[in-house]
């Protein structure tokens, strides 16, 4: 060390008399090496910071994607809670659904997941999320069974091996393409709302007369085609209220997407771009930009989920107050079909790294009660579980209304994995299959191809492959036994629910 | 001055001689200040450069769902995948023809503007730099946020056409599947010419005055002195803008994603918006799957790269025996 003193410069024993001496070089060489050991006494042997996962570092930590419900959970769900137990901190995080998604594959690689999340954004069954071990169960620490939403939970979507692991606090009767209209925008058209379009020609004819009937700039109706997946879901629900029972055909276990149903729905949508009634900017939006260009008076006419007015209540308050009302999901013809939707799957998973499950599954069963699912009922965001609670709660009568409509226009739809466990091997075996529905509807809606039933079958003769591969895998390679008979629901009946005693009777 | 110079390059002189002989513990122990604050660099570096390296060719041998917290190793199953994917080899094209058109516009629209700007009797030129340069330092995502609006039917780039009779109806540049790639071609050059130019403009003025002027007492003009003169003095720097920009080109994930987001049918996804979309956005996402394509695609890169220097090596070769 001295030599170094010497050729940069510094006195030897320049330091205070009477004290070791402590050169520049010396401390910043001693402070680096004493930042260089806190961080190594940081990390653990695995290569993971030592904060600890699971929140157990104190705060109980939630992550979800429901904006409209910020203020709600805090107010109604977790201030309550954190008063009644003067220990617990819950903090919440709410993200896009994209990066929830993301967020949570990062966070179970890194042992930093939350206590409690939602499954947005991961894209795949909770069985097989459960198979790979990312849950505990929590059934034992609460009574679900007994709750008000008991008879909502299914084998194989919430209660695994005779374990409870989540519940779904949200109804599953619903979908998303709800008509959502701008009254201002109507008024100025003349159109009466109470003259609802309930078929696809009333719709397109609405759509032109609102057009022409507003000023310029405004369009009759807007579709965020930049979003393949929205694409994908609103062609799928419209295939449905022309007859199709959804991707898969129940009573032959078959995939359905060459179906005509579905060629008819995308030719719809090019029907509604040909009039020019559709905003041209609709190609470089994806939903929450259609729902922002709408908020804004540009298009009159919004397909989207319930959660459209709670958002905008957040986002956009003043489109509320404008006028903000909707219609039933039209149909090709005046007799009217169906929409199928699965029981809702459990909203909120506690981690099987956490160490705060009791404290989660109080905080989980206090959702299923009557006062907070009409709290929840007035947040505006997917239905509550117990459906009557909207009635009474303080919603606008747009959302009411939609959720009235929900009742007519929703059936429950069988689910394979429910039936047959086994069915979520399969799943998450199978790989994406692309041009997928969404990737062929923009792919006609921006002029890329013009084939639209080649597409279809083609996308329909993938999707069958694959599933073959992905059952042959799983059959082979884990000794699973399923076959494509596990996908028929013979006993389903189109008009009804696809209930428990139909699971029975099956 | 000279003194001090002399006195501090002594001991460096003889610690290089010594170096060979004495052993790597006894250098440690000796200087082990200077490796101490060579730690952090070499530490960061590792972390953060050389193990995802190594990691992601290890990956691309796993069967791994996002989901699960280790992968099986599958051998090179995930490249036999990715040979018959179209999707790769969209990817792949597009991405090559992304470089092929956006680092020569970027890299000669840059030197034509340096050149201006270059000039004595450029006025503003100070402005000017400036200008070209706010869009530098602007975020990536925010550009391709705010170009997906310019360049919407509705925006204003396509009303100006209109207006001007050069189309005859609105159209939607990075949400059509002809001009999608091309738009954030253009949008990727409007935003980086500015960085460039200041790369050019630099290696301007490494070349003396007196050349021009020798030149111009020559008799040359502006074009005979550029070409002849100027050129020939820029090319070593030609040489690293483009690789530089090359490189650059890679990388353009950010813009790509929030102006295009590889779309519209895929007719922009270039190789990192693939590998994002196999990585996190499949319903099943596939770790080693994506990780086999960012190798896969560093090694067909590498292999054009070699391809065209020993294609240059041979060209030179043959102009030189001619």
């Amino acid at each position: 060390m001295r030599r170094h003193q010497r050729i940069l410069g510094s006195r030897p024993g320049a330091g205070s008399a009477g004290r070791p001496s402590l050169g520049r070089r010396q401390f910043i060489g001693g402070a680096g090496a004493a930042a260089l050991a806190a961080a190594l006494a940081g990390c653990t042997g695995g290569g993971q910071m030592s904060r600890e996962s699971g929140g157990s570092s104190g705060a109980l930590q939630w992550w979800d994607q429901f904006r409209p419900l910020t203020k709600m959970l805090q107010d109604d769900l977790f201030a309550p809670y954190m008063k009644a137990h003067p220990g617990v901190t819950i903090e919440r995080r709410q993200m896009d659904v994209p990066d929830l998604g993301q967020a949570l594959q990062v966070g179970r690689r890194s042992n930093q997941m939350p206590d409690v999340h939602s499954l947005a954004g991961l894209g795949t069954s909770a069985a097989a999320l459960v198979s790979e071990g990312w849950f505990q169960p929590i059934g034992k620490l609460a009574d679900f069974q007994g709750s008000p939403v008991g008879e909502f939970v299914y084998d194989g979507i919430h209660r695994f091996d005779g374990e409870i692991y989540s519940i779904p606090p949200f109804s599953g009767r619903w979908h998303e393409a709800v008509p959502w209209f701008n009254t201002a925008l109507l008024k100025q058209a003349g159109v009466d709302p109470e003259e609802e379009p309930g078929t696809w020609d009333q719709l397109r004819d609405v759509a032109r007369r609102l057009t022409k009937g507003t000023d310029d700039g405004v369009y009759g109706i807007v579709v965020p085609s930049k979003d393949a997946e929205y694409l994908q879901i609103l062609v799928n629900r419209l295939a449905m209220t022309a007859g199709a029972p959804g991707g898969i055909d129940w009573a032959t276990g078959a995939y359905a997407y060459d179906a005509q149903q579905y060629a008819d729905a995308v030719e719809f949508l090019v029907a509604l771009q040909t009039d020019k009634v559709v905003h041209p900017a609709s190609p470089s939006m994806g939903a929450r930009d259609a729902r922002a260009r709408w908020a804004a008076g540009q298009a009159a006419v919004y397909l989207w989920g319930a959660w459209f007015i709670g958002g905008l209540r957040v986002d956009e308050p003043e489109a509320v107050e404008r006028g903000v009302g909707t219609w039933h999901i039209p149909c090709p013809e005046k007799s009217r079909n169906f929409v199928y939707s699965p029981p809702q799957p459990g909203t909120f998973w506690v981690s099987s790294q956490s160490k705060r499950a009791q404290e989660a599954a109080e905080l989980m069963l206090q959702m299923t009660t009557k006062e907070f699912q009409t709290k929840l009922a007035a947040a505006m965001d997917q239905p509550p579980a117990l459906a009557e609670v909207v009635e009474e709660a303080e919603v606008h009568p747009a959302y009411r209304q939609c959720v009235v409509n929900f009742q007519d226009d929703v059936r429950i739809a069988p689910v394979p994995e429910v039936a047959t466990p086994a069915v979520w091997q399969v799943l998450a075996e199978m790989r994406d299959v692309h041009p997928n529905l969404g990737d062929i509807v923009q792919s006609v809606l921006t002029g890329s191809t013009s084939d639209v039933a080649g597409e279809l079958r083609r996308y329909n003769d993938a999707m069958s492959a694959e599933r073959e591969r992905a059952i042959k895998a799983v059959r082979e390679e884990k000794g699973v036994e399923v076959d494509t008979k596990a996908w028929v629901f013979a006993n389903w009946d189109r008009k009804a629910d696809y209930d428990q005693k139909a699971y029975a009777e099956r | 001055m000279t003194t001090t110079i002399r006195r501090r390059e002594r001991p460096s002189v003889a610690a290089s001689r010594d170096g060979g002989r004495r052993g790597l513990l006894s250098r440690l122990r000796q200087d082990w200040w200077i490796y101490l604050f060579l730690l952090p660099t070499v530490l960061g570096y590792g972390a953060y450069t050389v193990y995802p390296l190594l990691a992601s060719w290890w990956f691309a041998f796993l069967d791994w769902p996002g989901f699960a917290t280790a992968g099986t190793f599958v051998g090179v199953e995930n490249f036999e995948r990715l040979i018959g994917d179209d999707l790769f080899w969209n990817a792949f094209w597009n991405s090559i023809v992304f470089l092929v058109f956006a680092v020569p516009l970027r890299v000669g629209l840059a030197l034509v503007l340096a050149l201006v700007l270059n000039r004595k009797k450029t006025p503003f030129k100070g402005f000017f730099r400036t200008l070209f340069f706010l869009p530098v330092v602007t975020t990536g995502a925010i550009v391709g946020v705010v170009f997906t609006l310019l360049l919407d039917a509705s925006g204003p780039v396509s009303l100006a056409l209109v207006w001007s009779g050069l189309i005859d109806s609105p159209a939607n540049f990075a949400a059509n599947a002809g001009t999608s790639l091309y738009a954030g071609i253009a949008v990727w050059v409007w935003k980086w010419l500015g960085i460039t130019l200041i790369y050019w403009l630099a290696a301007l003025q490494t070349i003396p005055q007196v050349v021009h002027e020798a030149a111009m007492i020559d008799g040359a003009g502006a074009w005979a002195e550029f070409r002849h003169v100027t050129m020939p003095l820029l090319v070593p720097f030609l040489v690293i803008i483009t690789l530089i920009d090359t490189v650059a080109a890679f990388n353009v994930f950010d813009l790509m994603q929030t102006l295009t987001g590889g779309g519209p049918s895929f007719s922009s996804e270039v190789i990192e918006i693939f590998i994002f979309r196999t990585a996190f956005q499949a319903t099943v996402p596939q770790l080693g799957y994506a990780s086999a394509a960012a190798v896969l695609f560093g090694l067909l890169t590498m292999a054009f790269a070699i391809a065209q220097a020993l294609g240059m090596r041979w060209a030179r070769g043959r102009t030189g025996a001619a």
